[in-house]
């Protein structure tokens, strides 16, 4: 019945640390549909980031299902994720996360570098991001808020049905962060499933719901409220 | 990305470019190397091709001398240090088709000018078959007159036409030899060579058989030996290929050994890119994470990798390649005299090996760091 494009269901994450046992994610239900724009706060350390890498296939959850345009992508193997992850998953990360001896362009293309390249499609997506005149730029030619735009154009070269977005404001300025989320408002508008990790309020102006994951205490449940 | 290189060539080329003097020096491990097993397989091999060069024209030669040792008490058979006249013809009928020289040979007093000296004076039926002539001529038969040995001549400074008193008695200079190499069967080059019969030793000290080939002298020894031998070992055969044989399977096993210890600064080389490649996986261990995330797979980032350190060996191997040459050329020059011989068969096949290795051992060294890597968790590798 899920239209949900990325969708959790009683995920459980814990980490072991020789006698110590961790648990981060305790239960998680949570799912975004096409087109719809969720933000997902809490404090630092409450499993934000887990929760992403879960819902992106670059973490296995310790129980309970994940699922990717209503197919359960639990238990796939690694190639198999990191085919899903090109093919429908995009990815803005803590720390823009660039490669520093590939430009502007470069960057952008290189999820698809290596199947055929984008056509293109890099180039038009950095002129979306107001960076046309920055794609033979190398990541330390830019500014803060320039990287964070390639690496969003980047997270869309794949045309992904989900967009994953760890604190897509973190470093930016006012202004700069305003461009940015505007952006992801149009990406999401075109039909893309967006979720925003984040300490930022701002995007809740931006947002279609918000979710609170709530650790309580410390090592507690991760709750999904709405 | 750039539509004329692959994306892993791309990266691969900026990454090692990133760090220039890093791989520059993992590059010339390599080059060290490919000079190391090339110019020393080329010098090995320049060694045998000089050996062959001067003793290759006698591999088809045969010498029959008196036996040595064995049973010295037997009877009939001449075991002194002399073939007598039916040996000879046993050794005729035994080869037929092959020429058969028999040689004489006795220590004779020679004056020249105001030199005097004490030389080894060899008479054959037929020198031309045996001897070439550097200066004059070489009588199929010979009946009068001296040929001088190449050293001995040089030594003298005897001319054709002139005259040299042997044992007393006078004789034209005739010819001077060309030199002979030490592995053939009759060596005058320190010596003379007189007409037959101008020697006081009547009886035959060897007999030297001529075969087309190297082949038929094989079978030819081994027609003697059976006929003369049947009862008693008369006589000995030596092949004259089997010694220059000899020669050249210790010199094989010199190049060998020279490539070997080449092959040591190779292995080393190896060695210094594949902790090169750890050192760089290691520091771009978040770039790699990302990478795996946006979804590049492990095979590509291997692929990558790999195409790095097999640059690094390809980019080695091609400059010491170049130096190689260079090398070969120059031990060409001065021990054949000819530096373009560095490109015979025998000498690529030694560059092809020391290319063929470099690229061979980068890819085995760059194999490891490049699968550890690949297959570290992104999610790990981008926690930091
Ligand atoms: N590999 C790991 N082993 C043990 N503990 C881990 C591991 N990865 C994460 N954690 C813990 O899980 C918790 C959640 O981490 P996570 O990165 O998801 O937090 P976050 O909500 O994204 O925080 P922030 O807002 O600061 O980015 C943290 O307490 C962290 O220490
Ligand atoms: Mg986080």
């Amino acid at each position: 019945m899920s239209r949900k494009v990325a969708e959790l269901e009683g995920v459980v994450k814990r980490y072991e640390s020789g006698e110590d046992e961790l648990t981060v994610l305790s239960g998680v239900d949570f799912g975004v549909e096409r087109g719809e724009f969720v933000t997902v706060m809490g404090p630092s350390g409450c499993g934000k980031t887990t929760m992403l890498n879960i819902l992106g296939l670059l973490d296995e959850p310790t129980e309970g299902t994940v699922r990717l345009d209503g197919k359960d992508a639990t238990d796939l193997t690694e190639k198999e994720r990191t085919l899903a992850r090109r093919e429908s998953i995009g990815f803005v990360f803590q720390d823009f996360y660039l490669i520093p001896t590939l430009t502007a362009e470069e960057n952008v293309d290189v999820p698809t570098a290596f199947s055929g390249g984008s056509g293109g499609r890099a180039r038009e997506l950095l002129e979306t991001v107001g960076l046309g005149d920055r794609v033979d730029h190398y990541p330390d030619e830019l500014s803060g808020g320039q990287k964070q735009r390639v690496a969003l154009a980047r997270s869309l070269v794949n045309s992904p049905g989900v967009l994953l977005a760890d604190e897509p404001t973190g470093n930016l300025d006012k202004e700069t962060s305003d461009s940015v989320l505007d952006e992801i408002r149009r990406i999401c508008d075109d039909g893309v499933g967006v979720v925003a990790v984040t300490h930022d309020e701002k995007l809740t102006e931006y947002s279609d719901r918000d979710v609170r994951l709530d650790e309580g205490e410390v090592r507690r449940t991760g709750k999904v409220t709405e | 990305m750039t539509r004329k290189l692959s994306p892993a060539v791309l990266m691969a080329c900026r990454n090692l470019l990133r760090n220039r003097i890093r791989s520059a020096l993992a590059c010339f491990g390599i080059v060290i190397g490919v000079i190391a097993i090339a110019s020393l397989g080329i010098l090995g091999f320049t060694l045998q091709a000089g050996f062959m060069e001067n003793m290759g024209d006698v591999a088809n030669q045969i010498e029959v001398t008196p036996a040595t040792g064995g049973d010295g008490m037997g009877f009939g058979g001449a075991t002194d240090d002399t073939l007598s006249e039916r040996e000879v013809r046993d050794v005729r009928q035994s080869a037929v088709g092959a020429s058969v020289v028999p040689v004489r040979q006795d220590t004779v007093d020679i004056e020249y000018g105001d030199m005097s000296t004490t030389r080894t004076a060899y008479s054959v039926s037929e020198p031309n078959v045996l001897f070439e002539a550097e200066d004059g001529r070489l009588p199929a038969q010979m009946s009068s007159g001296v040929l001088v040995g190449n050293t001995l001549a040089d030594t003298m400074d005897a001319n054709v036409g002139s005259t040299m008193t042997v044992d007393g008695d006078s004789y034209r200079v005739v010819g001077v030899l060309e030199e002979v190499p030490w592995t053939a069967p009759v060596n005058p080059n320190f010596g003379i060579v007189v007409p037959e019969n101008e020697l006081r030793d009547e009886e035959y000290s060897s007999v030297v058989v001529e075969e087309r080939s190297a082949d038929s002298a094989e079978a030819t020894a081994e027609r003697i030996d059976e006929t003369l031998n049947r009862r008693d070992d008369v006589v000995d055969v030596q092949e004259s290929s089997d010694l220059i044989e000899n020669i050249q399977e210790q010199q094989r096993l010199l190049t060998m050994f020279l490539i070997a210890v080449g092959s040591i600064s190779l292995f080393v080389a190896g060695v210094s890119i594949l902790n090169v490649m750890l050192m760089s996986t290691v520091e771009r261990r978040e770039e790699i994470g990302v990478l795996r995330a946006v979804g590049v797979r492990r095979t590509s980032v291997m692929k990558v990798l790999l195409t790095e350190s097999v640059l690094l060996g390809i980019v080695g191997g091609a400059v010491g390649l170049v130096l190689s040459v260079g090398i070969g050329a120059v031990i060409n020059h001065f021990m054949l005299g000819d530096a373009f011989l560095v490109f015979q068969p025998g000498n690529v096949r030694y560059l092809a090996t020391a290319m063929g290795f470099a690229v061979g051992i980068s890819l085995v060294s760059g194999a490891y760091p490049a699968w550890k890597a690949a297959n570290e968790k992104p999610v790990e590798a981008l926690r930091g």
